[in-house]
């Protein structure tokens, strides 16, 4: 039966209040009214993704989503899609290192629509999957890797970056891409059993935002998902725990046809939900956030070395969350000018910390981000499901801005000190080659397959 | 079917009553200085959303200088009177705002987002870099670079690489829409500060440009706030600009920009063609999405979810530029990324789609979806200030009433199959299509002039 738990806002929540409910076979239920327009956003995030594949079977979490919208016992073919643009909706499915999400944003008098499309293809997608869907979706999903990965420059650099940072044999060495030899060896059968192991109610959080009238909601819930069964099928997942530091810096040279060279790295940062991952999140934002951060003001408006220069965080909650620095290089600026500049750069932020003015700053563009992703009834769904499967409590996505200004510049020297070091990052360098030289790469890369 | 058992199934399940929803209608006004202000309160919409357009086109761009209004755009935020480069960007963020400013063919465009909690702050600095941009040698010259710099990774880009060539295929030589919306290498090399200011002083005045202001604006007196920052921005009166006529040479054919080694062909494949100034605009919008809107349209239905050449392929209107006068035109395209071995299959059953169309129409089912969707997703579409203000700033760009885009929704819904299946015939002829590949010459040439679609030429991608 399902559970009721208080819709009182919580202090620093914004006004924004969120009940949380659980099925008799273990799906969790997170409901949050907004009744300023009518339209309500679905979203279902499964606890699997690329960090539960095997070896051999990298990219299988993301050709099973494309799966998902091929059709299941009540519903043909691409009928999920038709159905929802139908009614005015729109929808889609990622795939990440630690969840899959599916979603979608109905005029509220659609939603229980999309509840009874969710609800089909958990408990009977198996009933519809089939060896063309299959062969097709393998073909879709090799054509989008190679148009947002191999066909562009430093298209590969991500997953390049994440091969080195997380050792051989780690979890999150590879990304959920996966590699275009995995996708050609996945068959049917690697597919159904991933449908059997991680396909169930109490693997899934499922949240409901918008123009709703909860107990409606709660009932349609029940009846749509009560009836599919749970199952404890799910192993328990490869541990992702590594040490803080990477205790050497690790480095690869990749010579390709790009348009000029580039220096990029990442970083070993604290696991997300911790405060020490906020604190990051701020070093990372005075570092290399936006047009006033120092690496910027430093490389492209004073040295002018570079193009653009920029951080970005990758939090993830299973292992070390990943800073991610990007550098291109101006003209014919060598490498080792920039990297001399960043490491200088990152010595003096450990050294004396940020200033309080670019406190403020950092603090206020974490919250602009905040409000935008909150502002929408689809990005409030994905952040309750985000709490709920990665932290075990939705509540703390309405909260987690105020964390984030709670954090005090201490915490981001320590952090920096601790974690921006030369020996706990990962060097990946590019250096452009002529464009004959790369035809041949490529070529070999082809006959490889 | 051990998997069918465990479950109980319902029928698919009803729509329930809808809820009236309609595009907003902003309020229209101006200011002491002749600033035309548009403004609209969109209830819990935190983050405000200010879009301001300059008139001041690509077209007035002098010959030569190709880019000017790009690197005045982008200057905007390098310094003021009361800021220097550095402290302006870290004033802006301070405020939590993000300010974006771009250059294109009907003008210039600056959009800032900020929490409504620190408007006045914000609005402030633009008002600022508007009023009084410092447009100093050193930054100016820094801003040439970047551009100059960025260049090479544009043309590296295939999606952007087809755009550049489209442009240039189509378009008249002597037209600024045959050429690099940001500018050349040559023209951008040009450009120092003193061309930057006289672009500025040229066309650059509130008389003639238009704010438009949305988000929660509850308990905000915008009228002071308006008055206090963009209201001291002053400047001469200026008589309306003629807008030039736009022409396009459509004849079929097919030009190959070369990339050796390259694992996929991006192909776009385009024309000019009626603009919102058309009654068939409507129409048009139903048939283009039927072909090619999403996943479920003709298109994807054949090339991907058949076929598996591709991670999507998508038709589309885009408005050039707009007049009342019927001179405008917007861009008819179709575009998408398909594996290099099935690059000749696949263009050729993307014809067998055309053809089809032409032959046999839309079906009444596929038209009643397409409005579903098209008028369904409206206020899912507009749940943020940002896009709100967007599309009422495309509608004062476009020379449109303000309640132009409610008023689509209501002819949308009155648009019927066989009007349709006209506009979107029309727009998408099978023998009036310029045909632009970046993908490897060596080994698509040959399957692509097998499929009689015109004229193929080779060019190098550099």
């Amino acid at each position: 039966m399902p559970m009721g738990h208080t819709a009182t806002a919580q202090a620093d929540s914004g006004g924004l209040t969120a009940t949380e409910h659980r099925l008799a076979n273990g799906l969790r239920v997170v409901l949050s009214e907004d009744h300023l327009t009518p339209v309500a956003a679905v979203c279902l995030w499964y606890d699997v993704g690329s960090r539960h594949e095997v070896k051999g079977r990298t990219g299988l979490a993301h050709l099973f989503e494309h799966l998902m919208f091929q059709g299941s016992a009540q519903v043909k073919g691409n009928g999920h899609f038709e159905l929802v643009q139908g009614a005015g909706g729109s929808l889609n499915g990622t795939t990440s290192f630690e969840r899959t999400n599916y979603f979608e944003t109905m005029p509220a008098h659609q939603l229980e629509l999309a509840l009874w499309l969710e609800a089909d293809r958990m408990g009977s997608l198996l009933a519809a999957l089939d060896e063309e869907s299959m062969e097709n979706q393998r073909d879709v999903v090799k054509n989008e890797r190679r148009q947002r990965y191999d066909n562009v420059p430093y298209g590969t650099a991500f997953e390049k970056l994440t091969a080195l940072a997380y050792p051989e044999g780690h979890p999150y060495h590879h990304t959920p891409i996966g590699s275009m030899a995995d996708l050609d060896a996945a068959t049917l059968e690697d597919a159904r059993a991933f449908f059997r192991t991680y396909y169930a109610p109490n693997n899934a959080v499922l949240s409901v935002v918008g123009d709703i009238d909860p107990e409606q909601t709660l009932a349609w819930i029940e009846k749509y998902f009560g009836s599919i069964p749970s199952h404890d099928g799910k192993p328990v997942p490869r541990d992702g725990t590594l040490p803080e530091v990477i205790g050497e810096q690790l480095r690869e040279v990749v010579e390709e046809d790009v348009p000029a060279r580039a220096l990029m790295a990442a970083y070993r940062l604290p696991e997300d939900g911790t405060r020490a991952c906020d604190a990051a999140d701020l070093a990372l934002t005075v570092l290399g956030g936006g047009e006033s951060s120092r690496l910027y003001n430093r490389l492209v408006r004073r040295d002018r070395t570079a193009v653009a220069a920029g951080f970005g965080l990758l939090r993830l909650a299973g292992a070390p969350s990943l800073g991610w620095l990007d550098v291109k290089t101006s003209g014919d600026v060598e490498v080792p000018v920039i990297e001399a500049a960043v490491d200088e750069e990152l010595a003096r932020f450990a050294e004396e910390g940020p200033t309080a003015e670019e406190m403020e700053r950092a603090q206020a563009q974490l919250e602009r981000e905040w409000l935008d992703r909150l502002g929408t009834v689809a990005g409030r769904a994905d952040e309750l499901c985000r709490y709920a499967v990665l932290f075990g409590d939705p509540q703390l996505a309405l909260t987690a801005v105020q964390r984030v200004l709670e954090v005090t510049a201490e915490e981001v020297q320590e952090v920096a000190k601790a974690r921006l070091r030369p020996d706990n990052r990962a060097v990946l360098v590019y250096e452009p080659t002529a464009a004959d030289a790369a035809e041949s790469t490529d070529e070999n890369e082809e006959a490889a397959k | 079917m051990t998997e069918l058992a465990s479950m109980e199934f319902h029928p698919q399940p009803q729509a329930g009553e809808p809820k009236p929803w309609a595009f907003p209608a902003p309020e229209r006004g101006s200011l002491d200085n002749g600033l035309t202000v548009l403004r609209c309160h969109r209830p819990g919409q935190q983050v405000v959303a200010v879009e301001v357009l300059l008139d001041a086109p690509l077209d007035a761009e002098p010959a030569g200088l190709d880019g000017v209004a790009t690197i005045m755009a982008r200057a905007f935020s390098e310094g003021t009177d009361k800021h220097s480069a550095e402290e302006f960007a870290a004033e802006l963020e301070r405020c939590g705002a993000t300010l974006d400013a771009h250059a294109d063919h009907p003008g210039v465009r600056l959009s800032l987002e900020v929490p409504v909690s620190r408007l006045a702050k914000a609005l402030g600095l633009v008002a600022d870099a508007l009023r009084a941009p410092a447009f100093a040698d050193s930054e100016i010259e820094r801003l040439v670079r970047n551009r100059l710099d960025e260049i090479p990774h544009e043309l590296a880009n295939p999606s952007r690489r087809a755009a550049k060539e489209l442009s240039k295929e189509l378009f008249p030589a002597d037209s600024r829409m045959s050429r690099p919306r940001q500018g050349t290498e040559e023209t951008v090399a040009a450009i120092d500060s003193g061309a930057v200011r006289a672009f500025y002083e040229k066309h650059v005045r509130p008389a003639t440009a238009t704010a438009v202001v949305v988000g929660d604006l509850t308990g905000v007196d915008l009228d002071a706030l308006l008055g206090d920052t963009l209201g001291t921005w002053t400047g001469s009166a200026a008589e309306p600009r003629p807008v030039p006529p736009v022409s396009a040479d459509d004849t079929g054919r097919v030009v190959i920009v070369d990339r050796p080694g390259a694992v996929q062909t991006q192909l776009l494949i385009g024309r000019t063609g009626a603009d919102r100034h058309d009654g068939v605009w409507p129409a048009q919008v139903l048939g283009t999405y039927c072909l090619g809107g999403t996943l479920t349209s003709r298109l994807d239905r054949v090339l991907r979810e058949e076929k598996g050449y591709t991670y999507g392929v998508r038709a589309f209107g885009q408005v050039l530029r707009s007049a009342p006068d019927g001179t405008g035109a917007a861009m008819l395209a179709i575009s998408g990324s398909v594996d290099t071995p099935n690059t000749g299959p696949a263009l050729q059953d993307l014809w067998t789609v055309l053809r089809t169309l032409a032959a046999e129409g839309l079906t009444d089912a596929e038209r009643d979806v397409a409005v579903q969707n098209l008028v369904g997703v409206a206020p899912l579409k507009y749940e943020t200030a940002a896009a709100v203000a967007s599309t009422l700033a495309d509608q004062v760009e476009q020379y449109l009433p303000d309640d132009y885009q409610a008023a689509l929704y209501r002819r949308l819904a009155a648009t019927g199959t066989v009007e349709a299946t006209a506009a979107v015939v029309n727009a998408f002829p099978v023998d009036r299509l310029v045909t632009v590949l970046v993908g490897d010459a060596a080994q698509i040439k040959e399957p692509v002039e097998a499929l009689g679609i015109g004229e193929v030429t080779v060019v190098a991608a550099e």
